[in-house]
C-alpha cells in the first residue's frame, strides 16, 4: 500500500512536473525531497506492519519527520558553528541527538536490523540551470587579503560609481551672494510664516499682507530678552572663542569663577595683597574661603530674640 | 561766610543734633506694595526749651510717635501736595513757581523745618532742659508709594521670588523722607542701625555692614542687620530688596554684587572691570576707600541709570552687558566710575547746604574725568570736556545762566540771580532737571579752571586733605563735634585750596562760581605784512542772556610757518585789538618741515596759503581754559591746515565744523585724507563723515566722481576682488568698527540735484545691509545693524504728494518699498531673535516715523502705541513714545495728548514719565503764539492740576 501511495505519488509527481516544467528549481528540489521522505515513511510504515495508510496520515508522518530531520539539522549547524567550523562533523550530530533526547547508543542497532528496507536514490533530476545574470564588465579578482572561499565580487555595475556633479563653486562672489540670498529667503520666509500664523499690525490700513508685521507684545520681565544674548549669539561666541584662542577672555574667564580653580585662586589672591596687605596673613591656606557677610549662613532665631 | 574748619561754625538750623537713627523694615508686601516699619531717633537737643521737632516725612502714615517711650502728640502737614490752593484764581507759571518755593522751603530740612512737626510732652521739658537724649520712636507704613521706593513686581506665575520682583529706593537729591521719617538734610549726620525682613528667598540690600542675618521664628523670612558706623546724613541712606543674585568681586572680596536671576553671567563680565576704578581713585586720592564695603545693586525700571549711596550704589539693569557687545561697554564703565566718584565725594563726603552742592559734584566730576583720561585716552577726554563745553554754553545761552553757589541774600527779588528761570534755585528741589545736569556739568569744568590754576598735583592735595580730615573725625565719637569736618562747604574749600596751593583763585571764583552765564568771543585778524604783526580783533558779547564779560588773560595759539607761538592777551574792558608780533618771514621757497605745537615736524604743501603771511591757523583759548564759545573768523585754507596739521583732537572738531561753510574740493580732500588716516582719532573721523556729506550736498552741481565716501567706503571695508561686497564683520578694530557703523549714515545724507537720496547710495546700503555676515565676528552686530536701518531712514526724502491723496501700497515708491521690505524684515527677525537692548527694534521705529513723516506711509500712531505699552523693553518704550509725542505734533491730536498726558500720570515707571514729559517740552504739540486746535481750556486744567499733584 506504501509503494502504491509512494508510486502514485512519484507518477503523479512525474506528470506534473511534466506539466510544470516552468516552475522554478527550488520547487523542484523541495517537492522531489519530500516525494523521498514520503517514500521513507511509507516503507517504515511497511516495516511496521501496516497494511495500507490513508494519505493525509502518511503526509502527517512525512511533516513530522521532516521537521525532525530539520531540527537534527539546524541544531548541528548551530553546535558546529559553535565550535567556529563551517562543515558539521560526527560529533555534531551526535551532541544534537543526545541534545533531543535520543539514545545513540540504540542506532547502530536500528541501522542494522535485519527487516529494513532499501530505498532507491531519488531521481536525479537534471540541476536547474540558473538563468544567467546580465553581467557588465569583468568581476574582478580577489585582492590578496581575501581568501579565495569568499563569495565573488559582485558584479561592477552594483559599485562602480560614476558621479556626475557641477565643478563646485569657488567663486567668493558667488558664495557671498548665495549665503546672502539664501539667508535673506530664510528670514523672509520665516518671519513671513510667523506673520501670518499671528496677530500682525500693518503700516497700511487698506493691505495687512504686503509689509505684514508680528505684532509687538509686551513681555512680563522686558529686560531679560533685552539683555541675555540669543543662543546663536552664544553659540556663535563659542565658535569664535575656540577658534581664536583669545588669551584675555580665557584668563578672565578664570578668574571669575571663585571655586577651586587654582590659576584663578592665585590670581586673587595676589591682586588682594595688592589690596589690603592686612589681610595677607589671615588668607594664607584658606584658598576657597571668601570672608563676605552676603555669604555667610542665616543664623537661627534666638530664642529671647523677639521679632 | 568766614567759617573756620573744625569748630562750631556750621550753626545747624536745628535746636537739636541728630546721633543716631535705627530704621526697622519688619513687612514689606510685594502684593500690596506696601511697608511696614519704626525709625528710632536718637537726638540731643542744643537748646534748652525745646518742645516741638520738625522732621521730615512725606506720603508715610504715621500711628505713633514715642520720645522716651512717652505718647507724643504729632502734626503732619505736607505744604507740596498742594502747591497753588484750589480756591486761587491765579494761574501762570510766575505764581506756580513762587508758591511751590515757598512749599518747598516751608519743610526744608535745611532751613529747619519738615512735615511732621512732634510736640514733646511735657514730662520731658525739664529733661529737655538739661540738653539729654532724647530718643523718639516712629510707627509708620508705606502704601502704594509713588515716589522715595519704586517696587517692580512682574505679573507672572510664582511666588515673588520667582517672580523676580524687587523694590529699591530712588529720588532725586534729598528725596529719603518719602520712605521713612528722617531729617531729610545732607548736612545732618549720625550712624545708622538698618534692619529689613523680608522673605528668606529675598535679599536686602542696604547701607553699611551687613552684621548678621537671622531667620524669623516660623523660618519663612529673614531679617537683615545693617551697621553704619560712618556718619551718614539721611539723603544717602538707601535700600534694594529682591531675590538677587550675590557675585563676591573676585578681586576685592569686600565689593559685592547683585543682580536680578538669570543675570549673574552679564554681572560677572559687567563688573570684572569695577576693580580697576578702584585702584585708579585710590591711588589719586591716596586714600583708601572710606567704607569697609561697597556694593552694587542693578535693578530693573531705574529711576535715575546710576545712584550712589552711602556704600553702595544702585545701577540700571540695563547697563549690564555681555562680553559681545562693544557699544554698550565704554557708557557702562563710565557709570560704574562715576558712581565710585560719588562714593568719595557725595556720600562720604557730604555737604553743607544746598549752595556747596557745586563743590561736590565738581569734584567728583573732575576725578572722573581724570579716569576717563587715563582709561580712555587724552584724545577722549579732551573730546569729552569739549562737548561738556558746548554742551554747557549752548544752554546758558539758550536759557541764560547756571549760578554754581548761590547766595541767598535779603531775599531781594531784585537781584535774583535767577530772575530769567521759570523756577527758583534756592532749593534742590525746585529746580530743572535739565538745569540740575547743566549744574553738575558746570562744577566740573570749574574745577577744571582750578586746576589749570593750581595745578593737578594741589588739587589732588587738597581733596586728600578733605579726605583725611573727614576719615579722622568719622571715627570719633559724636561728641567730639568732629563729624562736621564730613560736610564740605565752598568757603572751607576755597581755603583748603589756598592753604595748599598759596594761591588766589579768588577771582576765578568770582568769575566761575559766583556769577552766572559764560563768555562769548568773536575773534577775526588782520596781517600787518609791512609790521610784521598779526592784528587780532576779540570782541565780546556780554549783553545776550546767559553770557558774562570777561576780563584777564586769554592764551591765543598761533602756528607759523616757523613754528608754533603761545601768546597770552590780557583782555581788558576796552581793548578790542591786540598786536602780535609775527615771528617768521613769508617765505615760500625754502623747503623745510614745519614744526608742530608738540614738537613733531612735518612737511606740508603750502601752495593753498597766502604768499604774503606767515600764518598757517590761529587758535583762540586752545586750552578751554575759559568757559567760553569762540566764533572765529580764517579763511578757509587755514581750517584745512589747521585739519590735517593740528594734532589737537579739539581743533581738529573745530575746523570740521567750521568747514562745513567752505564747499570747495579743498575741503573735500582734507576731510577725506582726514577719513583716510589710521593715527587720526575716530571721533574726529566720524565728524568728518558728517561734514563731508554736508559739503558734497552744497557742491552737488560740481561734485565729480562717485558719491562722497563710498570709494573710501569700498577700500576700507569691502572685498579686494568684488568691492560691491562687504568684508564678513570683523570688529577686532574698535576705530574701525565706529567709522564703519557712521560712514554708511552720513552718505545716506547725501543728495542729488533733485534733492533725493542718489539711487547708487540706497543700493549700497541695501548691499551692506544683504552681505552683512556675522558668523565670524567676536562681537554682536546688533548696533551695526541698527545705524545700517537709521541710514535707510536717513536716505528718504518727502514724497511728492500730488493733491493730498492717500497713501495707498500701489504709489508706493519703489525705493521705499526696497527700504520698507528691509525694515519689515529686521523688525519681525526681532521677534524671533531679540538683539541686545533691541537696538534694532527702536532703529526701526524711528524709520517708520520717517516714512510716516515724509508722507510715503500713512501716518498713524497705533503702531508706536502698541511698542509705547508698559512691558517693552524701556528703550523701544521711549522711541515708540518719540515717535507719538512727533505725531501729537504733527498732526495736532488731541486724542493722542491725552493719551500720553494719561501714561504721564500712570505709567509705572518713573523715568518712562519723566522722559515723556521731557521730550513734549523738547518737542511740544504746539507753541505759545500758534494757533492750535489742542491748546484748550480743558488742557490748561489738566495740566494745572498735574502740576499741582505734589509729585516733586
Amino acid at each position: 500500500m506504501a509503494d502504491t501511495a509512494a508510486a502514485g505519488g512519484a507518477g503523479g509527481s512525474g506528470t506534473r512536473s511534466g506539466s510544470k516544467q516552468s516552475t522554478n528549481p527550488a520547487d523542484n528540489y523541495y517537492l522531489a525531497r519530500r516525494r523521498t521522505l514520503q517514500v521513507v515513511v511509507s516503507s517504515l510504515l511497511t516495516e511496521a506492519g501496516f497494511e495500507s495508510a490513508e494519505k493525509a496520515s502518511v503526509e502527517t508522518l512525512t511533516e513530522m519527520l521532516q521537521s525532525y530531520i530539520s531540527e537534527i539539522g539546524r541544531s548541528a549547524k548551530s553546535y558546529c558553528e559553535h565550535t567556529a567550523r563551517t562543515q558539521p562533523t560526527l560529533s555534531d550530530i551526535v551532541v544534537t541527538l543526545v541534545e533531543m533526547g535520543f539514545n545513540v547508543d540504540t542506532l547502530p542497532a536500528y541501522a542494522k536490523r535485519s527487516q529494513r528496507m532499501v530505498i532507491t536514490a531519488p531521481p536525479v533530476t537534471n540541476q536547474p540551470v540558473t538563468p544567467k545574470a546580465l553581467t557588465a564588465g569583468q568581476n574582478r579578482p580577489h585582492p590578496p587579503h581575501i581568501p579565495s572561499h569568499f563569495p565573488e565580487f559582485p558584479d561592477p555595475h552594483t559599485y562602480i560609481k560614476t558621479p556626475t556633479y557641477r565643478e563646485p563653486v569657488s567663486d567668493y562672489q558667488v558664495l557671498r551672494e548665495k549665503a546672502a540670498s539664501q539667508r535673506r529667503d530664510v528670514e523672509r520666509a520665516l518671519t513671513r510664516f510667523m506673520a501670518k500664523t499671528g496677530e500682525t499690525q500693518s503700516l497700511f490700513k487698506d493691505d495687512v499682507s504686503t509689509f505684514p508685521l508680528i505684532a509687538a507684545r509686551p513681555f512680563t520681565i522686558p529686560y531679560l530678552t533685552a539683555l541675555l544674548p540669543s543662543e546663536l549669539e552664544m553659540q556663535q561666541m563659542e565658535e569664535t572663542d575656540s577658534s581664536e584662542q583669545d588669551e584675555q577672555t580665557d584668563t578672565e574667564n578664570l578668574a571669575l569663577h571663585i571655586s577651586t580653580d587654582d590659576s584663578g585662586a592665585e590670581k586673587e589672591n595676589t591682586s588682594v595683597l595688592q589690596q589690603n596687605p592686612s589681610l595677607s596673613g589671615s588668607r594664607n591656606g584658606e584658598e576657597n574661603v571668601i570672608d563676605n557677610p552676603y555669604l555667610r549662613p542665616v543664623k537661627k532665631p534666638k530664642i529671647r530674640r523677639k521679632k | 561766610m568766614n567759617r573756620k574748619k573744625g569748630d562750631k561754625g556750621f550753626e545747624s538750623p536745628r535746636p537739636y543734633k541728630l546721633t543716631h537713627q535705627v530704621v526697622c523694615i519688619n513687612n514689606i508686601n510685594f502684593q500690596r506694595k506696601s511697608v511696614v516699619g519704626f525709625v528710632e531717633l536718637t537726638i540731643f537737643p542744643t537748646v534748652a526749651n525745646l518742645n516741638r521737632i520738625k522732621l521730615n516725612s512725606k506720603q508715610c502714615r504715621i500711628y505713633r510717635v514715642r520720645i522716651n517711650d512717652l505718647e507724643a502728640a504729632f502734626i503732619y502737614n505736607d505744604p507740596t501736595l498742594e502747591v497753588c490752593h484750589s480756591e486761587s484764581k491765579q494761574r501762570n507759571l510766575n505764581y506756580f513757581s513762587n508758591a511751590y518755593a515757598a512749599a518747598v522751603s516751608a519743610v526744608d530740612p535745611d532751613a529747619g523745618n519738615g512735615e511732621l512737626c512732634i510736640k514733646v510732652p511735657s514730662e520731658l521739658w525739664k529733661h529737655v532742659d538739661e540738653l539729654k537724649v532724647l530718643k523718639i520712636h516712629i510707627n509708620f507704613s508705606l502704601d502704594q508709594p509713588k515716589g522715595g521706593l519704586h517696587f517692580v513686581v512682574p505679573s507672572v506665575e510664582g511666588s515673588m521670588a520667582e517672580r523676580g520682583a524687587h523694590v529699591f529706593s530712588c529720588g532725586y537729591q534729598n528725596s529719603t523722607r518719602f520712605w521713612f521719617p528722617c531729617v531729610d538734610s545732607y548736612s545732618e549726620l549720625c550712624t545708622w542701625k538698618l534692619e529689613f525682613t523680608v522673605d528668606a528667598a529675598m535679599v536686602a540690600v542696604s547701607n553699611g555692614d551687613l552684621v548678621e542675618t537671622v531667620y524669623t521664628h516660623d523660618m519663612r523670612k529673614k531679617t537683615f542687620h545693617y551697621m553704619l558706623t560712618i556718619p551718614t546724613a539721611a539723603s544717602n541712606i538707601s535700600l534694594a530688596i529682591g531675590p538677587f543674585e550675590i557675585l563676591v568681586d573676585p578681586y576685592m572680596h569686600e565689593v559685592t554684587h547683585f543682580c536680578l536671576p538669570q543675570l549673574l553671567p552679564l554681572l560677572k563680565h559687567t563688573t570684572s572691570y569695577l576693580h580697576e576704578v578702584f585702584e585708579f581713585y585710590e591711588e589719586i586720592l591716596t586714600c583708601r576707600y572710606p567704607y569697609s564695603c561697597f556694593k552694587t545693586v542693578f535693578i530693573d525700571e531705574a529711576y535715575v541709570e546710576v545712584a550712589a549711596y552711602a556704600s553702595m550704589s544702585i545701577f540700571s539693569t540695563n547697563l549690564l552687558h555681555s562680553a559681545m557687545i562693544i557699544d554698550e561697554t565704554p557708557l557702562t564703565r563710565r557709570c560704574l566710575a562715576q558712581s565710585l566718584a560719588q562714593q568719595f565725594f557725595g556720600c562720604f563726603i557730604s555737604r553743607m547746604s544746598w549752595s556747596d552742592e557745586w563743590v561736590l559734584k565738581g569734584i567728583s566730576g573732575y576725578i572722573y574725568g581724570l579716569w576717563m583720561k587715563k582709561t580712555f585716552g587724552v584724545n577722549e577726554y579732551r573730546h569729552w570736556i569739549k562737548e561738556e563745553l558746548d554742551k554747557i554754553v549752548a544752554y546758558e545761552l539758550k536759557t541764560g545762566g547756571v549760578l554754581l553757589h548761590p547766595i541767598f541774600g535779603g531775599g531781594k527779588e531784585k537781584d535774583n540771580p535767577a530772575s530769567h528761570l521759570h523756577f527758583s534755585i534756592k532749593h534742590p528741589h525746585t529746580l530743572s532737571w535739565e538745569y540740575y545736569t547743566m549744574f553738575q556739568c558746570k562744577a566740573h569744568l570749574v574745577m577744571r579752571l582750578i586746576e589749570n590754576r593750581i595745578s593737578m598735583e594741589f588739587m589732588l592735595q587738597v581733596f586728600n586733605k578733605l579726605l583725611s580730615l573727614a576719615s579722622t573725625a568719622s571715627s570719633q565719637k559724636f561728641q567730639s563735634h568732629m563729624w562736621i569736618q564730613m560736610l564740605v562747604s565752598t568757603s572751607g574749600f576755597l581755603k583748603s585750596i589756598s592753604n595748599v596751593s598759596g594761591k588766589d583763585i579768588q577771582p576765578l571764583i568770582k568769575q566761575w562760581v559766583d556769577q552766572s552765564g559764560v563768555v562769548k568771543f568773536y575773534g577775526s585778524f588782520a596781517f600787518n605784512r609791512k609790521r610784521n604783526v598779526l592784528e587780532l580783533e576779540i570782541k565780546q558779547d556780554y549783553t545776550s542772556p546767559g553770557t558774562q564779560k570777561y576780563v584777564g588773560p586769554l592764551k591765543v595759539t598761533v602756528q607759523e610757518l616757523d613754528g608754533s607761538f603761545n601768546h597770552t592777551l590780557q583782555i581788558e574792558e576796552n581793548s578790542l585789538k591786540h598786536d602780535i608780533p609775527c615771528h617768521s618771514k613769508s617765505r615760500r621757497n625754502k623747503k623745510k618741515k614745519i614744526p608742530l605745537m608738540n614738537g613733531e615736524e612735518v612737511d606740508m604743501d603750502l601752495s593753498a596759503m597766502d604768499a604774503d603771511s606767515p600764518l598757517l591757523w590761529i587758535r583762540i583759548d586752545p586750552d578751554m581754559s575759559v568757559l567760553r564759545k569762540v566764533e572765529f573768523e580764517q579763511a578757509d585754507f587755514m581750517w584745512q591746515y589747521q585739519l590735517r596739521y593740528e594734532r589737537d583732537v579739539v581743533a581738529q572738531q573745530e575746523s570740521i565744523l567750521a568747514l562745513e561753510k567752505f564747499p570747495t574740493p579743498a575741503s573735500r580732500l582734507a576731510l577725506t585724507d582726514i577719513l583716510e588716516q589710521e593715527q587720526c582719532f575716530y571721533r574726529v573721523r566720524m565728524s568728518a563723515c558728517f561734514c563731508l556729506a554736508k559739503i558734497a550736498n552744497s557742491m552737488v552741481s560740481t561734485w565729480t566722481g562717485p558719491p562722497a565716501m563710498k570709494s573710501l567706503f569700498t577700500r576700507m571695508f569691502c572685498c579686494k576682488t568684488c568691492p560691491n561686497i562687504v568684508k564678513t564683520n570683523n570688529f577686532i578694530s574698535f576705530q574701525s568698527y565706529f567709522l564703519q557703523k557712521t560712514m554708511p549714515v552720513a552718505m545716506a545724507l547725501l543728495r542729488d540735484v533733485h534733492n533725493l537720496c542718489p539711487k547708487e547710495v540706497l543700493t549700497f546700503i541695501l548691499d551692506l545691509i544683504k552681505y552683512n555676515d556675522n558668523r565670524k565676528n567676536k562681537f554682536s552686530d546688533n548696533y551695526y545693524r541698527a545705524e545700517m536701518i537709521d541710514a535707510l531712514a536717513n536716505s528718504v526724502t518727502p514724497a511728492v504728494s500730488v493733491n493730498n491723496e492717500v497713501r495707498t501700497l500701489d504709489n508706493l515708491n519703489p525705493d521705499v518699498r526696497l527700504i520698507l521690505e528691509e525694515i519689515t524684515r529686521f523688525l519681525n527677525m526681532e521677534k524671533l531673535l531679540p538683539s541686545y537692548r533691541h537696538t534694532i527694534t527702536v532703529s526701526c521705529l524711528r524709520a517708520i516715523r520717517v516714512l510716516q513723516k515724509n508722507g510715503h506711509v500713512p501716518s498713524d500712531p497705533a503702531l508706536f502705541k502698541s511698542y509705547a505699552e508698559y512691558g517693552h523693553f524701556v528703550d523701544i518704550r521711549i522711541a515708540a513714545l518719540e515717535a507719538v509725542v512727533d505725531y501729537t505734533k504733527v498732526d495736532r491730536s488731541y486724542e493722542e495728548l491725552q493719551w500720553l498726558l494719561n501714561m504721564i500720570q500712570n505709567d509705572p515707571v518713573p523715568y518712562v514719565r519723566h522722559k515723556i514729559l521731557n521730550m513734549l517740552t523738547k518737542n511740544p504739540p504746539f507753541t505759545k503764539n500758534m494757533e492750535s486746535p489742542l491748546c484748550n481750556e480743558a488742557l490748561v486744567d489738566q495740566l494745572w492740576k498735574l502740576m499741582n499733584s505734589g509729585e516733586s
